[in-house]
């Protein structure tokens, strides 16, 4: 069989044949290996060379791949806590994500010829603003955990700057996702921040706090007030952060009208794919009092030379975080393509299409509860949008739920103990709900007739709707 | 929705257009074959918590991509999860941290960084809560490793680390750089190199042989994953045996060391889906292909830098007069000769379709430029034609041929809007504005708007990082 190893090297390498010979020329050596040779230095010249297979064709590794991607097991995953499936648009994923006109841009230095991707990113920013019921948002941030603990030491930068005293206790709800809570608490330490993990109802709230972290809807789904929170964590001069999800919002009070000061969370549900955990983009917003040391990147409206409008990056903040002393935030990048991705899913589905798809969810989720509920199985959440926390009789039985869940091509949380998360998504079908609940009962009640659950969903869409 | 897309899309500079020579970017060809898995339901499906068992795959992908990034800087151990460079850098001081709190070492939070080093450095490295001292830099911009060796005596009972890019980021090869990690060991301390210019490296030499005890690895630079315009990225870690035990954890899935730091990222292998690029780049190469991409970096670079020099002046080069993979050009003389800023010469760039190089960093009034292998002979000789006749414009206002006000620089980037105005009145022709070169006849890409004001409203703080000496001891 023929050599091919450098098949695709040849392509991926610009110059070649002559043309190297006549660059040699230009810059006056003889060979490759007499310009490596006056460029590094002998001392740190690789002896040995390292052993990697040889290359292969784009032909090969995509066989290879396709292999690979066999071993991967893609069931419906109702995991939730920050992760949802989705429906990616066909007309975003072929003209956005698989689009190198979209995916091979730099960031937008140059803002003259960029206008298209600033564009896009006001949308997100204008989304995220909308449906958090704040102000100002940027333009995306690297993920969740990590827009949690830019709000922290935003929170801490606020607080701190503005009194004489020294806060520095930060409040984490338990109902946080546990991955939000571990990157808080990275980013706590190295500053001897003391994070103070428990119940926002019962927590003794004081001003040795500068901030505290709500997760609404809760990591298990539930939904609580946060009004009466809030207004605590403002009355001790402190910082409210509330980490949520956008689809839930298109239901909820947003958190702006609680009086959130800042709001977080992961924009991936707005039809960007699990893909294992990223790349998604977290979102960030704030009151407009704030703005200026919001951190990430804010896209804003300008004028050019002949005073049309144009679009621009605006109001770096890092600069004036990384100069104090109290430096906060490192921030260089952001998730510009999936934060594209997540504004123009908004377009596409439009304000009333998004408050569709987040009724369905629910409705759904309501009638799983109710299924699930007249078969004898507790349903824990008071109030909840597309999560039920449903306990079981025991961890035995549990753990045969999500046996007998994985069998019918379902994964469901195990939280712990006796403990089931199931988190519903776009994706979700009253199929869905049948399989589901025809889980439970090979354990107990009645089995589920297809089509038995059609009018009672109707109903409930239509009144939520 | 198409349409409006599409619409975007046209006002957009992609690698689609012409070569982004930014320098420290590594704006490399992201072949196709590289990114079509991406979408694959196997891989875009999977949700990050599912039972280990169901991501065999994925398991696969990460082993086989931790390894070949361990062989390319020979370094002992991985960890995938920081979701950028600067992020690395963060997770890479926590570790050097945490292992000197291991070895009862607690009070070294001392971490050396040189003046040319990227922004993102010392602010890394406060959040990690390390001091930061600058080390200077001599005049052709290598590490003043005098000052390095009497500083880091200065504070050996509390050196942490030094940060130091490599090449650096004037784009030179140091050649003492085996002494100067040699001095930081011997004062206790661990050096973290930045990977931002990896590139010049794989294959031919490895933050492992020069001393290197952690580096970050941008896989959007050197490992072929696109930019996005402006994110997704990643910069996993490698490093030393002796830091393994320390790389980040997860609450959920079991990764990193034994005695693991908390985790960086919401996900226990940062943005997975995108090291599927990687993969597919490295595997596609070989590590003979990949010491081929090094080698032809360094080709393009000083084929450009050859061809340039002899109408700007290169700011830094090596002993032998070579650069790596990148170089910077000095363009401090036109501003005062032409009252031309180096912004407007970055804005005249888009008038002949092409991206600016990196301005303005790490030196004020400078561009600078890296090519990648990708760029064929044919596109750098475009680009040289562009700055060349940019050089005669200067020229012409030097020599007061050109207004030095009303002039193409000045007024950069012409719209259609302007060049087909009924009242142009300006003092050079609208041929000069929008096709300086005639190449531009046959392709051009219009920017969609003029130069953007700057001060309305002073709404507009350029996203820049602050001058290093910001850092320096009071």
């Amino acid at each position: 069989m023929k050599h091919q190893k450098s098949e695709f090297l040849a392509r991926h390498l610009g110059p070649r044949g002559r043309e190297i010979t006549k660059m040699f020329k230009a810059i006056g050596v003889r060979s490759i290996d007499e310009l490596i040779d006056q460029t590094i230095p002998d001392s740190i010249r690789k002896k040995q060379q390292s052993q990697m297979d040889t290359g292969k064709t784009e032909f090969e590794v995509l066989e290879e791949l396709r292999e690979i991607a066999k071993k991967n097991i893609v069931l419906k995953s109702y995991l939730g806590q920050g992760y949802c499936n989705c429906i990616t648009p066909s007309v975003i994923q072929r003209n956005i994500f698989e689009n190198p006109g979209w995916y091979t841009q730099y960031t937008p230095y140059q803002p003259e010829i960029s206008q298209g991707r600033l564009e896009a990113l006001l949308n997100f920013q204008t989304m995220v603003a909308d449906f958090t019921g704040l102000p100002v948002a940027n333009a995306s941030l690297l993920d969740e955990g990590t827009a949690a603990a830019e709000a922290m030491s935003m929170a801490y930068g606020i607080v701190n700057r503005s009194s004489r005293k020294t806060a520095n206790k930060f409040f984490v709800s338990a109902r946080c996702f546990r991955q939000t809570i571990d990157v808080v608490l990275t980013r706590a330490m190295p500053h001897s921040i003391e994070v103070v993990v428990g119940n926002p109802e019962t927590v003794n709230f004081d001003d040795t706090f500068f901030g505290a972290l709500v997760q609404y809807p809760g990591e298990d789904g539930a939904v609580i007030n946060l009004r009466p929170f809030i207004e605590k964590v403002h009355h001790a001069g402190a910082v409210a952060v509330v980490a949520t999800d956008l689809l839930a919002l298109a239901l909820l009070t947003p958190p702006g009208e609680f009086n959130a000061d800042i709001v977080i969370g992961n924009s991936q549900r707005f039809g960007v794919p699990l893909g294992y955990g990223g790349p998604h983009a977290a979102f960030f917003a704030t009151k407009n009092e704030y703005i200026r040391v919001m951190p990430g990147r804010i896209i804003g409206v300008s004028l050019d030379a002949q005073k049309n409008t144009a679009y621009r990056m605006a109001l770096q903040t890092r600069e004036q975080h990384i100069r104090r002393e109290k430096a906060t935030s490192n921030i260089c990048t952001a998730q510009a393509l999936l934060a594209i991705m997540a504004g123009m899913y908004a377009v596409y589905h439009g304000p009333e299409g998004i408050k569709e798809i987040a009724s369905r969810i629910h409705s759904l989720t309501a009638l799983l509860e109710i299924e699930l509920k007249k078969r004898g199985f507790m349903q824990l959440s008071e109030n909840y949008f597309d999560t039920l926390r449903i306990q079981a009789k025991d961890r035995k039985q549990a753990e045969r739920i999500l046996q007998l869940a994985f069998e019918s091509g379902y994964n469901l949380r195990f939280i712990e103990d006796k403990y089931i998360g199931i988190s519903l998504d776009e994706t979700s079908t009253l199929q869905d709900i049948e399989k589901l609940l025809n889980v439970f009962t090979r354990i107990k009640g009645a089995p589920i007739k297809p089509g038995a659950l059609d009018d009672s969903f109707r109903n409930f869409y239509d009144a939520i709707y | 929705m198409m349409r409006y897309i599409k619409s975007l899309e046209n006002k957009d500079l992609s690698l689609t257009v012409s070569m982004i020579p930014l320098g420290s970017c590594t704006m490399k060809l992201t072949a196709a074959t590289e990114l079509l898995p991406l979408t694959w339901p196997e891989f875009a499906g999977m949700h990050p918590f599912v039972p280990v068992e169901q991501a065999a795959g994925y398991k696969k992908i990460i082993q086989e991509l931790e390894n070949a990034l361990c062989k390319a800087t020979d370094l002992a151990a991985a960890s995938l999860q920081p979701n950028s460079g600067a992020q690395g850098e963060f997770t890479g001081l926590l570790v050097i941290r945490t292992y000197h709190h291991d070895h009862k070492q607690p009070q070294r939070v001392v971490t050396l960084i040189p003046s040319s080093a990227h922004g993102t450095n010392p602010a890394s490295a406060v959040m990690a809560g390390m001091k930061v001292i600058v080390v200077n830099c001599d005049a052709k911009g290598n590490i003043d490793v005098d000052d390095l060796r009497a500083k880091a005596t200065q504070y050996k009972e509390t050196l942490a680390a030094l940060m130091v890019t490599y090449p650096s980021t004037h784009g030179v090869f140091e050649e003492l750089i085996k002494e100067i990690c040699d001095i930081i060991h011997k004062n206790g301390g661990l050096v973290y190199m930045d990977g931002a210019n990896l590139n010049a490296q794989v294959g031919l030499t490895s933050p492992g042989v020069i001393g290197a005890d952690v580096c970050h690895i941008n896989l959007h630079k050197t490992f072929a994953i696109p930019h996005g315009g402006g994110g997704p990225g990643m910069g996993p870690i490698c490093v030393t045996k002796q830091l393994a035990p320390y790389l980040p954890g997860h609450p959920i899935l079991k990764v990193g060391g034994e005695k693991a730091i908390y985790a960086v990222s919401s996900a226990p292998w940062g943005s997975a889906n995108i090291l599927l690029i990687s993969y597919a780049y490295i595997r596609m190469l070989g590590i003979e292909g990949l010491t081929d991409a090094t080698r032809i970096a360094i080709l393009n670079a000083n084929y450009l830098k050859s061809r340039l020099e002899n109408n700007y002046p290169i700011l830094y080069q090596g002993k032998n007069g070579r650069v790596g993979h990148e170089f910077i050009l000095n363009m401090k003389q036109f501003k005062e000769q032409a009252d031309i800023e180096v912004g407007d010469i970055a804005k005249r760039l888009m008038d002949y379709g092409f991206h600016a190089p990196t301005v303005s960093f790490p030196v004020h009034d400078t561009l600078m430029i890296e090519p990648t292998e990708s760029e064929p002979k044919s596109e750098l000789d475009r680009f040289i034609d562009a700055m060349i006749a940019i050089r005669k414009e200067l020229q012409d206002i030097i020599d007061g041929k050109l207004d030095k006000i009303d002039n193409p620089l000045k007024n950069a980037p012409h719209t259609t809007i302007t060049a087909m105005n009924d009242s142009w009145n300006h003092r050079y022709t609208r041929e000069q504005a929008v096709f300086p070169v005639p190449s531009l006849k046959k392709n051009k890409f219009w920017p969609s708007v003029g130069r953007i004001d700057n001060t309305y409203g002073d709404r507009n703080i350029f996203c820049v990082c602050p001058p290093i000496e910001e850092y320096k001891e009071k």
